[in-house]
C-alpha cells in the first residue's frame, strides 16, 4: 500500500560539526523531528530512527567546515567520456571520492581547444559523515542526495539577490556564518565560520569583518577584481535583527551591503513555518527538500533505492498520465456524445410535433371505415384494374358507323377482347378460354376482328374486292383504332402466298369472305 | 541500466498498476465512441424521422385533398358492393331480371370459383382483389341486346365487371314466323370483380 504522505514529505539531516538535526519538510512547513548527537551514541539513536521510518526519504544536508573547492579545466566531452575524465579527476584530487562532486562553470576556449570547467568539490573529512551515510544505506532508506550548504546558496541567492555578475551570500547558520560567493548564479567558493552566541551589534560587525575579509582572499585567488564594481553582499540577518545590521553593514566602494529579514527570505522561498529556534539553514533545509540541486555528493550506489523509487513513481504517473489522457479523450467524446443526444432529442420533439400537427390535421379529416392508408391503396389499384378494362359497347358502335357507309359489306361475326396487338400482328389469336388481359399495363389493348362478306361484287375481281376492303378497313382504323396487321382477304395477293383462279361462266353462290383486325391500346 | 531481481519485484506492482490503468483508459475511449457512434446513429434515424414528418406535414393539404377525392371513389365502391365479399345471388338476381325486364331469348352463363386478383399491402391490414371470371352465352335479336345487357349489368352493382372478351357471331337461323328468332349470339368472358379491404372496421 503506497502512504501518499511519503509522497509529499521527505526528511532532511542537517549535519553540522557538532550535533546533527533531523527535519522534516511536508506541505512548505519544516519540523524538528530529532536531534542527535554528533557521536557514536547519535549514530545509534538515528539507526533507531530509522528503523521506525522505513521506506521514508531523505536527504542530507552538510553545513560543515573544510569543503575543499578546487578550480580545473577537462576537455570538452560528454558522456560516458566525461563521466571517465570527471572521474579521474576527482580521484586525483580526493583520496576519498565516495562524497565528491564536480560542478561545471561552463566552457572556455583555450587556443583551438575547447574545455570545460569545472569545479571539484568534496568535504575534508568524510569520515564524519561515513557512519550517518552507512545507517542510511544498513536501513534501507530512500537516500535522494547528500548537499552542502553552498550546492544551494545559487538558488538562494537567485531569489534574495538582484541578478549581478557576482554575489556574496552571507548566512548566520546554527553551523555558523555561512559565506558562499556565486558567480554567474553557479558556486565559485565557500567557507564557513564558527560563531558563538553574541549580540546582534556585535553580530554585524562579525558579518561586516568576516565579509572584508573573504573579499580580500578572493581577490587574492583572482576571483574577484581588484578594481571594478562594488560586490553586492545579500546578508540574511537573523529574525529581528535587520535595522541593527544595516545600521553596521554600510556599503562602500568595494562592498554593496542588501540586508534581507530572515522571515522575508523565508517568504521568498515559500517556507510557511520553522521550528523555534532554527537560524538561516531552515532556509537551505527547504531548497533540498523542495528544489534540489542536480549537483550533489552522493554516488549512484547511495542513491540507488531513491532511483528506483523514483521509477516507481515515474511509472505510476505515466499510467496516471496515459489515463488523464484517455480521460481527456473519452470526456470529449463524452461532451460530443452528449451534444449528439441532445440533437437527436431536439430532432426528435420536432419530429413528434410535426407528427402531432399532423395528426391534428388528419384528425378533421373525413370519417372513413378504414385507415387513410388502405383507402388509398383501394383506390389507386382500383383505378388501376379499371384502367386496364374497356366497354365492347364502344368498339360496337364504331363498328356500326362505319359499316353504314359501306352497304355492300355484310358482317359475319366481330370478336372483341382485352389482349395485347402482338396477338394480332403473329395471327395467332389464342383460344377464347386463354384470352386473359396482360397482368401489367403498358402493353394492354382492345382488340376487334371484324369478319365480312363482300357483296355485289364478282367473286373473281380481286381488284375491287381489295379495294373495298381496303376502303372499309381504313375507315375502321379511327377514332383510336389502328389495324393490327392487313386485313386478310379471300385470297393472297403478296408476293410470299400463292394467287390461285377459278375463272368459270357461271357466278359462285359465296360471296368473299374477310377480316379486319384492329387494336386500340389501353392507358 | 540492469536491475536486481529484487528491484524488479518493486517495480512489478507500479507497472501493473500503470498497465491497468491504461486499460482502463483505452476501455474508457472505446466504450466513449461506442456512445458517441450510437448517438450518431440516433441522430441519424431522429433527423430522417424529422424530415419525413416534416414532409408529410408539408404535403398535407396536397393529401387532404387526395383523401376526399379517394373517399368519393371508396365509398362509391362501398354504395356499389363492389367492396366487400362478394354476393353471388344478387348477381344471379341481377342477371335474371335483366333477362326479363330486356326480354332477352335464351341466356346461359356459369360463373368459376373466385381467385385472387391482386393483393397489396397496407399498414391497416392487406386490400385484396378478387376475381370471379363468368361465361356468358347469349342469343339476340339485335346487337343493342348486348349493349343494353351489359349496360344493365354494370349498373346493377356488386361487383365491378370488366368484359375480358365478346364474340358476336350470326347464328345463320332463318326466320321462320312462328317464333322469335334469335338472329346473333354473343359469347362473353367477364370478371366480376371485388375488393375486400382487412383494415376496414367490421
Amino acid at each position: 500500500m503506497i502512504n501518499l504522505s511519503q509522497l509529499t514529505t521527505r526528511r532532511i539531516l542537517y549535519f553540522t560539526a557538532e550535533d546533527h538535526y533531523l527535519y522534516r519538510s511536508a506541505g512548505g512547513a519544516l519540523e524538528l523531528e530529532a536531534r542527535f548527537s554528533g557521536d557514536d551514541l547519535g549514530a545509534g539513536d538515528f539507526r533507531e530512527h530509522l528503523r521506525a521510518h522505513r521506506g521514508a526519504l531523505y536527504s542530507v544536508l552538510a553545513d560543515i567546515a573544510g569543503e575543499d573547492f578546487h578550480e580545473e579545466q577537462i576537455p570538452f566531452v560528454r558522456g560516458s567520456d566525461r563521466d571517465a575524465v570527471v572521474a579521474r579527476r576527482l580521484a586525483q584530487r580526493y583520496r576519498d571520492t565516495r562524497l565528491a562532486a564536480a560542478l561545471s562553470l561552463g566552457q572556455v576556449a583555450s587556443g583551438e581547444r575547447r574545455n570545460e570547467r569545472l569545479l571539484l568539490a568534496s568535504f575534508t573529512n568524510t569520515q564524519q559523515l561515513a557512519p550517518w551515510l552507512n545507517a542510511l544505506e544498513e536501513a534501507g532508506a530512500r537516500l535522494s542526495g547528500v548537499y552542502s550548504v553552498p550546492l544551494l546558496a545559487p538558488a538562494l541567492a537567485a531569489r534574495l539577490a538582484r541578478r549581478g555578475e557576482r554575489v556574496l551570500l552571507v548566512t548566520a547558520n546554527r553551523a555558523g556564518l555561512r559565506q558562499c560567493f556565486i558567480e554567474h548564479g553557479r558556486l565559485r567558493f565557500a567557507r564557513l565560520e564558527r560563531t558563538v552566541d553574541m549580540v546582534p551589534q556585535a553580530l554585524a560587525m562579525f558579518v561586516r569583518s568576516e565579509t572584508l575579509r573573504l573579499a580580500q582572499y578572493l581577490v587574492t585567488l583572482r576571483a574577484l577584481p581588484r578594481e571594478g564594481a562594488p560586490l553586492h553582499v545579500a546578508v540574511v540577518a537573523p529574525a529581528g535583527q535587520r535595522e541593527v545590521f544595516e545600521q553596521v553593514l554600510v556599503s562602500d566602494a568595494r562592498l554593496q551591503f542588501h540586508t534581507h529579514d530572515l522571515a522575508a527570505a523565508q517568504k521568498a522561498i515559500r517556507l510557511r513555518r520553522t521550528p523555534e529556534g532554527t537560524l538561516a539553514e531552515a532556509l537551505y533545509l527547504h531548497l533540498t527538500a523542495r528544489k534540489p540541486p542536480a549537483e550533489q555528493f552522493a554516488s549512484r550506489e547511495d542513491r540507488r533505492r531513491y532511483f528506483i523509487w523514483q521509477l516507481q513513481r515515474g511509472v505510476v504517473a505515466a499510467g496516471v498520465l496515459g489515463f488523464a489522457a484517455c480521460a481527456f479523450v473519452g470526456g470529449s467524446r463524452w461532451l460530443e456524445t452528449l451534444g449528439l443526444r441532445e440533437q437527436a432529442q431536439q430532432q426528435q420533439e420536432q419530429g413528434r410535433r410535426a407528427a402531432q400537427e399532423y395528426e391534428r390535421i388528419t384528425a378533421t379529416f373525413p370519417v372513413t371505415q378504414t385507415s387513410t392508408e388502405n383507402m388509398k391503396v383501394a383506390v389507386v389499384e382500383f383505378r388501376r384494374i379499371a384502367e386496364r378494362s374497356a366497354l365492347p359497347e364502344q368498339a360496337l358502335t364504331h363498328v356500326s358507323r362505319v359499316l353504314a357507309q359501306f352497304p355492300q359489306i355484310e358482317l359475319d361475326g366481330v370478336n372483341w377482347r382485352i389482349g395485347r396487338p402482338s396477338e394480332l400482328r403473329e395471327g395467332k389469336p389464342p383460344a377464347p378460354a386463354a384470352a386473359k388481359p396482360p397482368a401489367v399495363g403498358g402493353e394492354a389493348a382492345v382488340l376487334v376482328e371484324v369478319s365480312g362478306r363482300v357483296n355485289a361484287t364478282q367473286r373473281t375481281d380481286y381488284r375491287g374486292i381489295t379495294a373495298q376492303v381496303q376502303r372499309f378497313a381504313a375507315a375502321l382504323a379511327d377514332a383510336g383504332y389502328e389495324l393490327a396487321r392487313s386485313p386478310q382477304l379471300p385470297f393472297d395477293v403478296t408476293s410470299e402466298g400463292t394467287l390461285t383462279g377459278d375463272i368459270v361462266g357461271s357466278v359462285s353462290g359465296d360471296a368473299p369472305r374477310f377480316t379486319v383486325f384492329l387494336a386500340r391500346r389501353l392507358p | 541500466m540492469s536491475f536486481t531481481p529484487e528491484e524488479l519485484k518493486k517495480l512489478l506492482l507500479p507497472a501493473l498498476a500503470a498497465l491497468v490503468l491504461l486499460g482502463a483508459g483505452a476501455a474508457l475511449i472505446w466504450s466513449a465512441g461506442q456512445s458517441t457512434a450510437r448517438a450518431k446513429r440516433e441522430l441519424a434515424a431522429a433527423q430522417d424521422e424529422r424530415r419525413q414528418n416534416g414532409e408529410r406535414l408539408a404535403r398535407i393539404a396536397e393529401e387532404e385533398r387526395e383523401v376526399k377525392e379517394k373517399l368519393d371513389v371508396y365509398q362509391r365502391l362501398a354504395q356499389l358492393n363492389i367492396l366487400g365479399e362478394e354476393r353471388r345471388l344478387e348477381w344471379a338476381d341481377a342477371i335474371t331480371r335483366i333477362r326479363t325486364q330486356r326480354e332477352l331469348l335464351d341466356m346461359r352463363y356459369r360463373v368459376e370459383r373466385q381467385r385472387l386478383l391482386s393483393s397489396v399491402a397496407a399498414k391497416a391490414g392487406n386490400v385484396d382483389f378478387h376475381a370471379s371470371s363468368m361465361k356468358l352465352d347469349l342469343a339476340l335479336l339485335h346487337e343493342e341486346d348486348l349493349v343494353r345487357f351489359l349496360g344493365d349489368l354494370r349498373a346493377s352493382g356488386n361487383a365491378f365487371y370488366a368484359v375480358q372478351r365478346c364474340a358476336i357471331t350470326r347464328t345463320g337461323q332463318a326466320a321462320t314466323g312462328a317464333g322469335i328468332t334469335p338472329r346473333l349470339r354473343a359469347d362473353c368472358d367477364i370478371d366480376l370483380i371485388t375488393i375486400v379491404d382487412r383494415g376496414a372496421k367490421r
